[in-house]
């Protein structure tokens, strides 16, 4: 029981880092409808800005997080003004290139800018040492990653639901020909967004640097199952990224306790037996 | 004064006309008829793995620059060509076919993952290459496809798979260790090295129980999962191939569970590679790790305690400002052994090195290899060590080692097959 237990904490936090990793994903899809390909490249990027303030700079933890949130929130500006905005209204299938061309470009500028080998960032003081959980020590650094994840869906809930922005939001999401009538600058709206969704890119990349390398490949690596998470969830439906994160990462680490031969395949079969029961996702309308 | 204007012309033309005379880049020296010796080499150089490719292709530039210095293979001067093999089968396989095809290399070096050496071995005798691997480990590359298939064109320079079963040469004389899992590598290098700890131990201890295994992919970055796993089945030791920034994460995130405090050792396969002993050094200095890692790498750099090895490493650290990992050192040699058979064979024709391959024996700066006819593997010792700190270091190494003879842990033919599945 207490290895059940064990095993399922672990499995939230690895639920709440993929919750950060595909709320992004979700989000942005939900409101622009563009399927970011690059955003585990933000994600990456994220990382890297992390690593360069607490890990080379030294400044403190914190501040370096909000830092490299703060520069990929810029590099998402620069993407969605400079870039998608002009493709629109073109078929999804311009968006994937434009994406995908983003993944080599940003690939190869942090190889140019950071080089190719990892990098490890030192674990800050209060991310170490374990709780006692169950007769194990529960490591302090996966509490966080819980608290941090649940204070984002909160944060997030709270964003969309309860303020004038994210009624906004909502609002241009449902129809934006109406939205614009009324007065709502859309292209704006669409930036902010597209900011929102990399910062939270940044967020997965940059709490993932105590305990993790950064190296060029990493947000490729990351997209592949945000994707499968959004999917589960339904495409741009935020509830849906969430309660799918909770399975994904759960059911994850149950089956590498008890079918640890079918580990590599275990979250395909998670998506596969979603998508047989339900093919528009959990939560899509 | 008119013959003098005469001899001044007759110079000036001789002079324009040497280009025409003498091939483009060719040095007048070179004895087999080429303008340069083309070495094509692959190694991984971007992702979490790129540091093996780095040092692949500082190991080979190193050489040939020595070589070209003391004027060459048999007075030809060696060019090198580096190129990503992204850890992708498909991408070494086109990569060898440019380097041969296009390009011309002469030889080929290198390669990281056993898959693409495993995709290229086919390959080379439509190419009518020798390809020199110096890192990918599969028991398969040498045992299948040289000893049973009989594709001669592959050697290898660096130790295979073999040599992770030096773990049960660690545990058998400690009876208190019994239970063992492992955090395995979830491809054929995981599985065949599980495999063969188990099957080498059961030899030395019959007692020995394999209570828990789990299986992480490539680009794994959370292994939290999996070392909750096997730690419910409360084993005494850990068996882990994961390797390069995987196997710091894997090692960071162990000791966050505290796993250190239940075990009583950690064996590594690969963790004495120096950027993995890099990422750890933080933490092997606050001796938290509490002495019971141990590694092992297809050659450690503090190991041979030889004049030749210190002037190797001296030399590495002297034009990379880093010291030399084990692919650097494979890649390093294998370049070596290809000049070496080069002189004795006078030719550049695959079939003619690879006769002069045979018998060769040659000192390294892993020591002495020796050339294994039957399945194309140079046979060298490389220890097993704990993870130490000592201040004459600028990084953790590998202390307390122990130096199984490669006789003893090598694997001979006529080869039975090895289980390489979970």
């Amino acid at each position: 029981m207490d290895t059940i237990l064990f095993q399922g904490l672990i499995g939230l936090s690895l639920a709440m880092y993929l919750w950060l990793l595909s709320a992004g994903l979700t989000i942005i899809f939900g409101v622009l409808g563009v399927l970011n390909f690059a955003h585990g490249s933000l994600f990456m990027v994220g990382a890297y800005l992390a690593y360069t303030f607490y890990g080379m700079l030294e400044l403190p933890f914190w501040l370096a997080t909000l830092l490299s949130l703060l520069g990929v929130a810029l590099l998402g500006l620069v993407m969605e003004w400079g870039f998608l905005r002009r493709i629109y209204d073109l078929d999804h299938a311009y968006q994937l290139l434009l994406t995908f061309g983003f993944i080599l470009i940003l690939d190869d500028a942090v190889k140019l800018i950071w080089g190719g080998v990892f990098k490890i960032p030192p674990i800050p003081p209060f991310l170490e040492g374990a709780w006692p959980v169950a007769g194990r020590l529960f490591p302090v650094y996966n509490v966080f990653l819980i608290a941090v994840g649940l204070a984002v869906a909160v944060g997030l809930w709270l964003l969309f639901e309860r303020t004038w922005w994210g009624r906004t939001v909502r609002a241009t999401a449902s129809d934006r020909e109406m939205a614009n009538a009324i007065g709502v600058n859309v292209p704006r709206v669409f930036s902010g967004v597209f900011m929102v969704g990399a910062a939270l890119a940044a967020l997965g990349g940059a709490l993932g640097t105590p305990v993790r390398v950064v190296a060029p490949g990493i947000g490729a690596a990351m997209i592949i199952q945000a994707f499968i998470i959004t999917v589960i969830g339904g495409l741009g439906n935020l509830k849906g990224a969430f309660v799918s994160s909770l399975l994904v990462g759960v059911l994850s680490a149950y089956g590498t306790l008890f079918f640890p031969v079918f580990e590599l395949f275990f979250i395909f079969v998670i998506m596969a037996v979603v998508l047989l029961v339900r093919p528009q996702g959990l939560f899509a309308r | 004064m008119k013959r003098r204007r005469w001899i001044l012309a007759g110079v000036s033309g001789l002079a324009l006309l040497v280009p025409f005379v003498t091939p483009p880049g060719a040095d007048a020296q070179c004895a087999l008829g080429v303008p340069v010796i083309r070495v094509g080499v692959q190694g991984s150089s971007s992702g979490a793995h790129a540091d093996y490719g780095r040092q692949i292709q500082m190991g080979a530039t190193m050489a040939v620059e020595e070589i070209n210095a003391a004027g060459g293979v048999l007075g030809c001067k060696l060019e090198m060509k580096f190129v990503d093999e992204e850890l992708k089968p498909a991408s070494a396989v086109k990569n060898a076919r440019y380097l041969v095809t296009e390009w011309g290399a002469h030889f080929l070096v290198g390669v990281d993952s056993s898959g693409s050496a495993m995709a290229i071995g086919p390959v080379l005798p439509e190419l009518k290459r020798i390809h020199f691997f110096t890192h990918a480990a599969t028991h398969r590359l040498t045992e299948e496809l040289v000893a049973q298939k009989g594709i001669q064109e592959i050697v290898r320079v660096s130790v295979p798979v073999y040599q992770e079963s030096l773990a049960a040469w660690v545990f058998k004389d400690r009876p208190e260790i019994k239970r063992f899992a492992t955090i395995g590598a979830d491809y054929e290098y995981g599985y065949s090295t599980w495999n063969l700890f188990k099957e080498t131990m059961k030899k030395f201890r019959p007692d020995a129980e394999f209570v828990a295994a789990a299986w992480a992919p490539f680009w794994t970055m959370d292994f939290s999962p999996h070392i909750a796993a096997v730690m419910a089945q409360k084993p005494d030791a850990i068996i882990a191939t994961p390797w390069a920034g995987e196997a710091v994460m894997l090692l960071r995130q162990a000791l966050l569970q505290g796993v250190f405090d239940k075990i009583q050792v950690w064996f590594q396969g690969m963790g004495g590679s120096v950027d993995v002993l890099e990422g750890i050094t933080r933490e092997v200095q606050q001796d938290k790790f509490k002495g019971k890692l141990w590694a092992t790498a297809r050659y450690i750099h503090n190991w041979p305690d030889t004049p030749e090895n210190k002037a190797f490493n001296e030399r590495f650290d002297k034009r990379w400002g880093r010291l030399p990992n084990y692919s650097a050192e494979t890649t390093y040699s294998a370049i070596y052994i290809a000049k070496a058979a080069v002189e004795k064979a006078k030719s550049l024709e695959t079939p003619k090195v690879l006769e002069a391959l045979k018998g060769m024996q040659i000192q390294t700066p892993a020591g002495l290899r020796v050339f294994r006819e039957e399945d194309h593997q140079f046979v060298y010792n490389v220890p097993a060590g704990r993870v130490v700190w000592d201040p004459k270091y600028p990084i953790a190494v590998l202390g307390d080692l122990k130096v199984v003879p490669a006789k003893d842990y090598y694997r001979y033919p006529p080869f039975t097959p090895v289980a390489a599945t979970k």
